[in-house]
């Protein structure tokens, strides 16, 4: 009998007493992990007036919660959750600890890891068990896929994007344990966060949407990108867009699609100037059928997908808009 | 040994000035291309990024980096626009003539506002009598009292409309053989800017005539002495002028290799990307040949100008060479682009306007071919 | 005087980064050649520095980790107008992961001396961990914000800041000395100037290796990585491409034809 290893561990994250469907997603997922490492899944969930919360935790795949219920908690506030994870790890001795790839994960993942001496792979796009039970996280880069291990130290850590795996089927009968945390009395507090405000988004919601029409570096201009977004528009769709394109300062960074920013899987996705970045790519993988609009035919993008146009996009999507108006003014009559 | 690597310092100025290109000049060129006329942001914005004080010492508030920098600003504003590149250079060769043979007191007077761009210059020397041969000039001055009076007309003059401090070569209304250079000032009185030319490229970039009658010039604006007044022109039109063009002309070279490479790359025939093809890539070839061996001239001479050498004779055959090469590479850009070249979406329609107007400012090659007859025979 | 430090990175320009690519046989990078810039985000963290030195009686320190040519982003950063570069440049640093390349810019750190507020930009673009602005917090032991819009309140020893979050953003009250790793929101980063680069020549910039550092060997570069790369594999694409051929009109015609068979639109 080998020794037995430590759990795996997902940071939930919720916000306004809501629980994200990333934290499901990773539990569902870690579920995989801990079967492949014969140990259990725990879920550590910090906020406020969270009682009943543990519950949906256990039916998405959870052996345990560990629960931080205080008005303190109640908004993510750095030095209290570092603080709090750090000594319960130090002390329950994960295998593995997963987080979500949102803000908070971001800051919050790093904080611990350092804290524990430990490593941290960034977005990743799978996770696995190898032969020797160490986890292998996946990243695109280049063109490839790296598998990123860590093979020293304990706990392995990554954090992975909304959407990279399936949503759970809960199981109401499953139950679990609940493990209440303090909030501990001698923290430096030399950090606090005042207030969260929360916008509308703007446009379309990208998750959600059907039809995804997203651009690249290749728009060239504000000018191109709004043709780009007029297509969009006629479809009915979701603008999203590439790193250079948000770099660029065309589109926001919330409308950024990939590794780094949101995956998506609508019906139907048309990517318009972009070079198929594997960065990209993986997050519209789940998409049914897609298109690209590139004018160079020897883009990387024509070997991913269903349908390519070898065109000058500013050329060809005013073309393109007109047909689809056609077909819709068809349907109209009919 | 030589050699021919550009110091970090000399890469970050490119990387200043392609910045400076992409983000301040490309914005104003189609206003440019469309009205003809001068973009006033465009030389604020150039004054900001002090694209005016290069070649002005410091102590006259400027930078005195010389002209290796100067050339690689020129290039890489050129890539960009050529017509920008040539307002650029004509600013400088406006400066030449005060720093070079300026008095003391000229220099403090001019050379802090010339360098901040709140006032701009210009060198008039051509008049309808043609301006590769300024002895043929008819502007006329004669001495009155303590000032001069100046009379006569000059035209296709860069920056005529925008320029406050102009240096005017005329001749001693009574001695045919002796030549004077003087400051001309916007605002003195009998001196005008008149007709504004219409070209067909360097669109934006202005050149128009200028007019003095009875204009009383007084002698603290005489540049260098009374009748020796073509040594000035000459060496600031045979060292700074010509050296600016072939920068301006090496900018336009790389630019239409710039274009056709990326348009070769994209643009597919049967089945495949033009580039493929050999007689496309030996128009890229040739393109490339002649930008190398261009750099090569033009950065030598500009060495030699920094060193306080002699370089008119070095640039002339640069000049010669790199606005040559520019009119046959903006002819292959267009070859490559197929019926794009035509349209005036497409920027080889207009490098090809622009090549043109390269050939005959300061020196048509002809005039090059002359020079350097001379100078092989001397 | 106020003590600034801002940590900047050479990577590969994003411009051209498409042109690195996994060699298929051999697994390995393929460079070809692609010049080292300055990490786009690290211009707002310069920018946000020298905006305060603007207002304020400041000391700018820029920091980078890298090969001995990443002296030339430092130079540059020195041209934009910090006033000190380091250079942490030794055999011994190569192969760093984020938390390795954050525990050796923190040891840079500390032996610069004291220091009111570090800046970092959010992400790399050629690592985009995000992971090193918290991590060097960590080893200084001082607070972060990541993500930061906007810097609300500067004077004095509590600071308020903007981080951005999923739609909207958290406002956040903190204690400097901190670490605040910044995002393109925050301001508009000068260009370079000939003036700076001239004023650049007068600026110093000191190159520390491990020695210079005292830090073991096995805290820095790929002995004191936690992680590390396993294997690198080519990805294939599981769809069948089809190319649509014809004029303009007679591909658009075919898309939406194809788009409607498939249910899509």
């Amino acid at each position: 009998m080998g020794k037995s290893r430590g759990p795996v561990w997902v940071i939930a994250e919720q916000i306004d007493c809501r629980i994200l469907e990333v934290s499901f997603q990773l539990i569902g997922h870690g579920r995989k992990l801990a079967a492949a490492l014969d140990t259990t899944v725990e879920a550590i969930l910090l906020g406020h007036k969270m009682e009943e919360h543990p519950r949906q935790l256990f039916a998405a795949g959870g052996d345990r919660v560990y629960l931080g219920n205080d008005p303190e908690l109640a908004v993510y506030q750095p030095e209290i959750y570092t603080e709090i994870i750090e000594k319960l790890a130090k002390e329950r001795q994960p295998e593995i600890i997963l987080v979500g790839s949102t803000a908070m994960g971001r800051e919050l993942a790093p904080l611990i890891a350092a804290r524990l001496d430990t490593g941290l792979t960034a977005h990743c796009i799978d996770l696995v068990i190898d032969g020797n039970k160490v986890l292998e996280s996946r990243i695109p880069a280049y063109g490839g896929l790296l598998s990123i291990i860590c093979p020293d130290r304990r706990p392995q850590m990554a954090t992975i994007a909304t959407g990279v795996f399936p949503n759970p089927e809960p199981d109401e009968s499953r139950t679990g344990e609940i493990i209440p945390i303090e909030v501990p009395k001698k923290i430096p507090r030399r950090i606090q966060t005042l207030e969260v405000v929360r916008e509308e988004p703007e446009g379309m919601d990208l998750e959600s949407a059907t039809i995804v029409v997203a651009g690249g570096a290749g728009a060239g201009d504000p000018a191109g990108w709004r043709k780009i977004a007029g297509l969009a528009e006629v479809l009915n769709a979701a603008l999203g867009a590439t790193r250079p394109a948000v770099d660029e300062g065309w589109a926001a960074l919330e409308t950024m699609i990939g590794q780094s920013g949101k995956m998506v899987s609508p019906e139907l996705y048309i990517g318009v100037g972009l070079s198929g970045e594997l960065q990209h790519m993986v997050g519209i993988s789940g998409a049914k059928i897609m298109v690209a609009i590139n004018n160079d035919a020897k883009s990387p993008v024509f070997e991913q997908v269903d349908y390519g146009i070898v065109d000058d996009y500013r050329e060809f999507v005013p073309v393109f808009i007109e047909k689809i108006k056609e077909y819709q003014g068809k349907l109209k009559t009919c | 040994m030589i050699d021919f690597t550009f110091t970090e310092e000399q890469e970050m100025f490119r990387k200043a000035a392609q910045e400076f290109a992409e983000t301040q000049v490309a914005p104003k060129v189609p206003e440019m291309e469309k009205t003809g006329k001068a973009s006033q942001d465009l030389v604020k914005a150039m004054a900001e990024a002090e694209m005016m004080a290069l070649t002005i010492p410091e102590e006259y508030g400027g930078l005195g980096l010389g002209y290796t920098a100067r050339f690689i600003a020129l290039e890489e504003i050129s890539k960009v626009s050529v017509a920008a590149g040539m307002m650029l250079q004509v600013f400088a060769l406006g400066i030449e003539p005060i720093l070079k043979f300026g008095s003391d007191a000229q220099k403090k007077n001019f050379l802090p506002g010339l360098a901040t761009g709140e006032r701009l210059a210009s060198t008039a020397v051509t008049e309808t009598t043609g301006g590769s041969d300024p002895t043929g000039i008819r502007s006329t001055y004669k001495k009155d009292g303590e000032d001069y009076i100046l009379n006569g007309r000059k035209c296709f003059i860069t920056n005529s409309h925008i320029a406050d401090t102009i240096t005017v070569l005329a001749k001693d209304d009574e001695n045919p053989k002796a030549f004077s250079t003087f400051i001309l000032e916007k605002g003195m009185e009998g001196f005008k800017a008149t007709h504004e030319e219409n070209k067909v490229g360097m669109r934006g970039c202005n050149t128009g005539e200028l007019a003095y009658e009875n204009c009383r010039v007084p002698k603290e604006n005489l540049v260098g002495v009374e009748g020796k007044g073509l040594g000035v022109a000459l060496a600031a039109i045979g060292d700074v002028g010509r050296g600016g063009m072939v920068a301006c002309a090496l900018g336009l070279q790389a630019a239409c290799l710039e274009v056709s490479v990326k348009f070769a790359n994209e643009r597919i025939l049967y089945g495949k990307p033009i580039s493929r093809l050999q007689t496309i890539q030996n128009k890229l070839a040739d393109m490339k040949i002649d930008l190398e061996a261009g750099r090569l001239l033009g950065y030598k001479a500009a060495s030699m100008q920094d060193k306080g050498e002699r370089s008119s004779n070095e640039f002339a055959v640069a000049k010669y060479f790199t606005t040559e090469a520019a009119q046959r590479a903006a002819k292959m850009a267009s070859d490559i682009h197929g019926g794009y070249g035509c349209m005036e979406e497409y920027a080889v329609s207009r490098y090809m306007r622009d090549s043109f107007v390269l050939g005959p400012s300061a020196g048509t090659s002809d005039i090059m071919k002359v020079i350097i007859a001379r100078w092989t025979l001397s | 005087m106020f003590k600034i430090v801002v940590c900047v990175k050479a990577v590969p320009d994003p411009k051209e980064a498409c042109n690195i690519k996994i060699d298929p046989a051999t697994k390995t990078l393929m460079r070809c050649d692609v010049p080292m810039v300055l990490n786009p985000l690290d211009k707002y963290a310069l920018e946000a520095a020298l905006q305060f030195k603007a207002e304020f009686d400041a000391h700018i320190s820029v920091l980078s980790m890298g090969p001995p040519e990443a002296g030339n982003i430092v130079k540059e950063c020195l041209a934009l107008g910090a006033d000190r570069g380091f250079l942490l440049s030794d055999r011994a640093f190569a192969g760093a992961d984020a938390f390795a390349t954050a525990y050796t810019l923190a040891k840079g750190i500390e032996k610069n001396g004291p220091y009111d507020v570090v800046f970092c930009g959010m992400a790399s673009s050629d690592g985009s961990t995000e992971w090193v602005g918290p991590e060097i917090a960590t080893f200084l032991k001082i607070p972060v914000v990541t993500r930061i819009k906007e810097i609300v309140e500067y004077n004095g020893q509590w600071w308020t800041v903007k981080a951005e979050l999923e739609n909207g953003y958290r406002l956040v009250r903190v204690q400097i000395p901190a670490v605040f790793t910044v995002t393109r929101e925050l301001n508009t980063p000068r260009r370079l100037s000939f003036s700076g680069i001239i004023k650049a020549r007068k600026k110093e910039i000191t190159r520390w290796g491990i020695q210079e550092l005292g830090v073991p060997e096995e805290s820095v570069g790929l002995k004191g990585s936690p992680s590390m790369v396993s294997t690198i594999a080519s990805m294939d694409s599981r769809r069948k491409v089809e190319i649509l051929e014809g004029k303009r009109e007679e591909k658009a015609e075919q898309l939406v034809q194809r788009l409607v068979n498939a249910g899509v639109i």
